[in-house]
């Protein structure tokens, strides 16, 4: 059963991912739900990829777009 | 006590399908261009969950051969490992195609200063226009 709560976790950080304004935080909540996919993983008996996926999606993404963040505006100007 | 279970199998396909449809109206809607390439990594992370959802046992166990095992039994219990492999070498690339997506949107800051698709694409003004990132050939407007 938990990983029905991680599912709704990974989905509901995936929309505050896109309503968020400040870019920093959306670049936050993507490592989260980058680790949720990654919990996701294992418990559909794929370890391998979850290992991976712990490590490029919880981790190196998160800091890409906050590097790309840092480089050019923080606030999102709608 | 209430008995209700949910297939685990289904509800893996149903969070792929939302990662997919989240990812695209965010990079079909949304106006700013690194929320774009957010919505393009959702796609990538639900099409990876659904390939690995398809090699999903119900009750089975990680496909490692460990010494002991009857190898008929690991055939019939382990989770199809074909798809793992795959999903590997996809997340490793779709890092790295989230990486350059994001030195294209650095570049293009550089030489429009915003990130709107709008102003990109010349349909509207920036509001701020900060001397120095906009590029001097541009069609100009320096007059006002």
């Amino acid at each position: 059963m938990i990983e029905i709560v991680v599912m709704v976790v990974a989905v509901l950080g995936c929309i505050l991912t896109i309503m968020q304004r400040d870019l920093l935080k959306a670049a936050i909540l993507t490592g989260i739900t980058g680790a949720c996919v990654a919990f996701l993983f294992q418990f559909l008996l794929a370890s391998d990829v979850a290992l991976t996926q712990a490590v490029v999606g919880a981790a190196i993404v998160p800091v890409f777009l906050a590097l790309a963040v840092y480089k050019t505006q923080r606030m999102d100007d709608q | 006590m209430i008995e209700f279970t949910i297939d685990t199998q289904l509800a893996a396909l149903f969070t792929s399908a939302a990662f997919i449809v989240i990812g695209l109206f965010a990079a079909i809607f949304l106006d700013n261009i690194i929320k774009k390439i957010i919505g393009i990594a959702f796609i990538e992370e639900g099409a990876n969950l659904f390939i690995v959802t398809l090699g999903y046992k119900q009750g089975g166990i990680v496909p490692i051969f460990l010494p002991g095992m009857n190898a008929e039994w690991f055939a019939a219990n382990s989770a199809y490992p074909l798809p793992h492999a795959l999903v590997l070498t996809s997340i490793v690339i779709g890092a790295s195609t989230l990486a350059v997506m994001l030195a294209i949107a650095m570049v293009l800051y550089r030489k429009y200063g915003s990130l709107s698709t709008a102003v990109i694409l010349g349909d509207k003004k920036p509001d701020i226009i900060k001397s120095g990132v906009i590029d001097s050939n541009e069609k100009g407007d320096k007059n006002e």
